[in-house]
């Protein structure tokens, strides 16, 4: 009788909790944006004349290519993160894109039309060096790779060069010693010539050389200041032929490494003979090789210029110069990428990419316009916050008519009736642009959303996400429609800085403007500064953040507001002293009542240390508690406290017996983590840790035995889901853990840790999951009432919205009466992963690195945003759109029968009414 | 009762064979034109007035009996509710424990009937007013009404539809003050 009935109710909670996007809910509420990361190469494509092909590879092992009228992507390959799937080069030759991948472990060639790999080839083992194409009368046919295996040769720097002809020179260099050409031959590889030229001045002959002209080594040296050409294919014993710069009228800025740049049009013709030298950081010459080979002459001088560039189309040379509009320019563009073309009329025409700083990709044509710009540092999302738009004019004007304060009867009456006057014009201007936007045909009507227009709509639901990147440059971006209001870039922000942001203050505090800060900690110093600036308008406030002469270890943000109602932000330094910001007397003061109450506590990874303090009233700290975990035996790898703005509705679940468990909801309770640092799958373990922060209590220890990292896990309410590898059945394994205060509370009123004597009841099961994930995260809704899902981002790029009723301890394995009125699914190791639970369908999200959830305004919907290489941006309805009519709710239908019933009410009404008289005349 | 006029409606209406005939007559000689035999008390030579009737009219005075009847129909009233309990207890078993449309319905229908008719109270001691034992009709009149809705009490909470487990006050619960601050993390 029990399987038949487990059976239905497995059923039945499917059937409850199915959901999945209709065909025409498609991009209605999200939207996606892909990103590929910083350009290292890219290359037109000029293989016809039309094309609006642009290749770029990048940082992030993507290979892309992009419309170059209009930035959109064409197609894109995601190879392995992290060394695996570095690009090393990219050449391209036609409809060929040769890449090299990995270090050198793998030449790939691309179809550079449809995308499509051509072919792939495994080289030898072997560090990558340096590669090109090999022309031989005019075809290109065979591409060289120079790799260093092992410790054959003592070079240290390295240059592949040919020019046409049926020899391939390779340069290697000894520091400060030699230079050693050899030519192999392009028929069997085999070595024809090998010499080598005394150069105890040359230190690297990448950075210092380039081929120029007929075969001519250039190398510039910044110790004598002077130019050495070299002929690179004479026969007999070459010597470098030594050009002062003093000769030329050429004076080098103090400290600066002079660089050469010179351009190789068509790899079956040697390379141009004009070139650059850079002289300072906006000096530029460009400097023709005479026919003889070893003398110089300087065409023109360019300053300042900041990049420059070669193009080359048909017989024609662009030599492209940047230079700077006006001093202050702070996006310093470190690549210049340009495109020549003949026009009709014979002239040349060029279009130009450049890489900025900040990793945007800005298109330019011919007469200085931007076609367009992409914002690459999107792709490398740190953290994000999304912050509520402000009220518009209208609801802000009635919010200040509340807010002020009274100031006699009269007064008060006319301001209420001014705003009510005021709110009656904003109505019937919104009907007019409705009536007129109606007239007009309908694609003209266009939504554009700019910062002006921005304000909160009915249910809360668009809101302004703010997302910090790791190039230090931040980002406003409307949650509706993905378009970036607003961007700022903070200069001398270190690549490997620590970025924490923090919402001090809402838009909910009008006139206040809302406030948000940003964290950002030096790793090399580990001096931290304060970026405190407006989340919706993204200018940096006026309010002066406290100097940090410290290091800072750690902040923390309290409940505790000022008189502006911010929240006051903490900082710990590295003598555990505190600093407030925003620290006014009226902040201090409060502190000071409040500082007995005050925690905090520091996880030192490195020394398996987990401790707690407490803050005294003169804003120093004392130690209250200390846990070690020793280092040699596990390493923490992440703690987890719960999100302070999440709200749990129900304190309890109610059992089949209609008694109440009551859920342990300590909102100092931290999940800390630990892997072994054993890696054997024999002895390796996961440990989980629940500790209280205040007190430093150990309330629960899990310890999975056999278990390998990395472990993704949410903390949440009364329980925590892990999910890590299990070396013994070599399998994904999710294991809950939920807490209990069993069936009476403790104390109903107030939540203290320093009075619980009663550890509570921990309840865990595992299940299998059938993939790995990548991140995980649970949906937030306002009151907390909605059940919980948890998304987790699959490597796959599927984010799934998995039911927390499927990752319940208390599923049983036999079905009772009891469990079946709780609504519980019977255990079942293998947890399902349901296509219709992808939330993203096909619009998938590479390398998802984190999930963020926000609460909207509406009880029933959650608002989520996953980046990684991608942002995908949509909404999860985890108990359906309970508070919400739906799309296709028929309104006329129901309004028609109503009015209809309506109508038939009055008619009938009517007609009674004479039966009734001419009854009584009767 | 009826009026004593109706009486002689009726003498009128017998009078005569030939009466039977007609729709009406009224007889208005004055000759004893009926024969000896008729054992009708008009053979003196009195003359009656229309409509007179010497039989005598019942006595329409209230008498013990009638006191009797109105005492029955008293405690009938009264114990009208009481009477019902065995039919709503044939009912509640029928209707069993499964909330549905129908035993909601019924439980409704069981217990508001009670409760209307405790609310009514007044009018029914008005109807009990002319017992002698009114105060103990009333009594067991209210009695049976709190049985029943005891009774149906006892279904609702037998169907679980009264809160009396703790779980039906969770939600009411309000989560807990927080008495400590408490944040930090790894030392960034």
């Amino acid at each position: 009788m029990s399987k038949p009935t487990s059976l239905f109710v497995i059923f039945f909670s499917l059937f409850v909790m199915s959901e999945a996007v209709f065909e025409d809910q498609v991009g209605k509420f999200d939207w996606r944006q892909q990103y590929v990361g910083k350009t290292l190469f890219a290359h037109f494509d000029s293989h016809s004349q039309s094309s609006k092909k642009l290749f770029l590879a990048t940082d992030k092992n993507i290979f892309a290519s992009f419309n170059s009228r209009t930035g959109e992507l064409f197609w894109r390959h995601v190879d392995k993160a992290g060394p695996e799937g570095t690009i090393d080069i990219l050449l391209l030759h036609g409809q060929d894109a040769l890449m090299v991948v990995g270090g050198g472990r793998l030449l790939r060639s691309w179809d550079t039309n449809m995308g499509g790999l051509n072919w792939e080839a495994v080289l030898d083992t072997g560090s990558f060096q340096a590669a090109c194409f090999v022309a031989m009368q005019d075809t290109v046919k065979h591409v060289a790779v120079l790799k260093k295996a092992g410790t054959v040769r003592h070079w240290f720097s390295y240059l592949v060069y040919s020019g046409g002809e049926e020899e391939v020179y390779v340069l290697g260099v000894v520091p400060n010693s030699h230079l050693t050409i050899i030519a192999y031959s392009l028929e069997d590889g085999e070595i024809i010539k090998q010499r080598s030229v005394e150069a105890p001045w040359l230190s690297s002959v990448e950075s210092s050389c380039v081929v120029v002209g007929h075969g001519v080594l250039m190398c510039v040296d910044t110790a004598t200041l002077a130019l050495y050409a070299l002929p690179i294919q004479a026969e007999e014993a070459p010597q470098f032929n030594q050009i002062l710069l003093q000769s030329l009228d050429l004076e080098v800025s103090p400290g600066f490494q002079p660089v050469l740049v010179s351009s190789q049009p068509h790899p079956a013709r040697s390379p141009i003979s004009e070139f650059f030298l850079q002289l300072g950081p906006d000096h530029h010459v460009l400097l023709q090789l005479n026919a003889d080979g070893y003398t110089i002459a300087p065409l023109r001088d360019f300053q300042p210029a900041f990049l420059v560039s070669f193009s080359t189309t048909g017989e024609k040379t662009v030599a492209a110069v940047m230079t700077p509009k006006n001093e202050t320019s702070d996006v310093f563009p470190p690549q210049l990428y340009v495109h020549a073309f003949l026009k009709k009329d014979d002239s040349v025409g060029y279009r130009v990419l450049v890489q900025t700083q900040d990793h945007a990709l800005t298109f330019i044509q011919q007469p200085g316009r931007v076609v367009w710009t992409r914002e690459e540092a999107l792709a490398d999302v740190v953290t994000m916050e999304m912050v509520d738009l402000p009220l518009t004019g209208t609801q802000a004007e009635l919010e200040g008519e509340f807010g002020k304060k009274a100031d006699g009867l009269f007064p008060m009456v006319l301001k209420r009736l001014s705003s009510q006057v005021i709110l009656l014009q904003a109505w019937l201007a919104h009907l007019w642009k409705l009536f007129y936007e109606a007239r007009k045909p309908h694609g003209q009507v266009k939504n554009e959303v700019t910062i002006e227009t921005l304000s909160r709509d009915e249910f809360n639901l668009q809101k302004m996400m703010v997302m910090v990147t790791a190039s230090g440059k931040l980002f406003g971006i409307d949650s509706k429609s993905g378009s970036i209001l607003w961007k700022h870039y903070l200069e001398n922000v270190q690549p490997n800085a620590v970025f924490k942001l923090i919402v001090q203050r809402t838009t909910a505090h009008f006139p206040h403007p809302p406030q948000c800060t940003l964290l950002i900690k030096d790793k090399d110093t580990g001096l931290a500064s304060l970026h405190v600036f407006n989340p919706i308008f993204g200018r940096k406030s006026h309010i002066a953040p406290p100097a940090l002469p410290r290091p800072i270890l750690q902040s923390l943000l309290l409940p505790v507001i000022d008189q502006d109602y911010a929240k006051v932000l903490l900082l710990v330094d590295d003598q555990y002293k505190v600093t407030a910001f925003p620290s006014t007397k009226n902040v201090l003061q409060q502190l000071q009542e409040m500082a007995s109450s005050i925690f905090f506590y520091l996880i030192r990874s490195d020394q398996g240390n987990l401790s707690g303090f407490r803050l005294r009233k003169d804003l120093s700290t004392e130690r209250i508690w200390e846990v070690v975990l020793p280092t040699e035996v596990q390493k923490i790898v992440a703690v987890n406290g719960k999100r302070p703005n999440e709200h749990v509705h129900s304190q309890g679940r109610v059992m089949g017996d209609r008694s109440v468990l009551y859920k342990y909801l300590n909102p100092n309770l931290l999940a800390v983590v630990t892997e072994s640092t054993d890696a054997h799958p024999e002895r390796a373990f996961v440990g989980v840790f629940l500790v209280d922060g205040v007190t430093g209590r150990i309330i629960h220890e899990a310890v999975q035995r056999k278990a390998r990292g990395p472990v993704h896990f949410v903390h949440s309410e009364n329980w925590v889901v892990y999910e890590y590898w299990n070396t013994k059945s070599r399998r994904n394994e999710f294991s809950v853990l939920e807490l209990f205060e069993g069936t009476e509370l403790y104390n109903s009123t107030v939540f203290s840790s320093l009075d619980r004597p009663h550890l509570p009841q921990v309840l865990q099961q595992t299940y299998i999951f059938p993939s790995p994930i990548t991140t995980m995260e649970a949906t937030l809704t306002e009151k907390g009432i909605t059940s919980r899902h948890l998304l987790v981002g699959l490597p796959s790029g599927a984010i799934l919205s998995l039911p927390k009723m499927f990752l319940d301890p208390r599923r049983p394995e036999v079905v009772t009466e009891h469990s079946r009125e709780e609504n519980l699914i019977p255990y079942a190791p293998e947890m399902p992963i349901r296509t219709e639970w992808f939330i993203n369908y096909n619009q998938t999200v590479a390398r998802v690195k984190g999930i963020y959830t926000a609460p909207s305004g509406l009880e029933s919907t959650c608002l989520v945003v996953a980046y990684g290489l991608d942002i995908y941006q949509t909404r999860v309805y985890p108990s359906k759109q309970f508070d919400v009519l739906k799309d296709d709710y028929d309104y006329v239908l129901i309004s028609s029968v109503l009015f209809a019933l309506f109508f038939a009410t009055m008619i009938s009404k009517r007609l009674a009414q004479v039966k009734l008289l001419n009854r009584a005349w009767r | 009762m009826a009026p004593p006029g109706g009486q002689g409606g009726g003498a009128v209406s017998t009078r005569g064979a030939g009466a039977r005939r007609m729709k009406w007559a009224l007889e208005l000689s004055l000759g004893n034109a009926r024969g000896r035999g008729d054992r009708q008390s008009n053979q003196g030579d009195v003359m009656y007035p229309i409509g007179y009737s010497d039989k005598s009219v019942p006595d329409t005075s209230i008498q013990e009996t009638d006191k009797n009847l109105v005492e029955k129909r008293c405690w009938d009233v009264a114990l009208g509710p009481l009477k019902q309990i065995p039919m709503n207890l044939f009912i509640m078993y029928m209707s069993g424990n499964t909330i549905s449309i129908f035993p909601i319905m019924m439980v409704c229908m069981m217990a508001w009937r009670p409760i209307q008719a405790l609310m009514s109270m007044s009018a029914t001691f008005k109807l009990l007013e002319n017992s002698n034992q009114q105060w103990l009709q009333g009594l067991a009149y209210s009695v049976g009404n709190l049985l029943g809705s005891a009774l149906a009490i006892y279904k609702c909470q037998s169907m679980g539809l009264l809160p009396t487990h703790s779980s039906d006050w969770l939600a009411f619960i309000e989560p807990p003050q927080r008495m400590e601050i408490m944040g930090g993390g790894m030392v960034l």
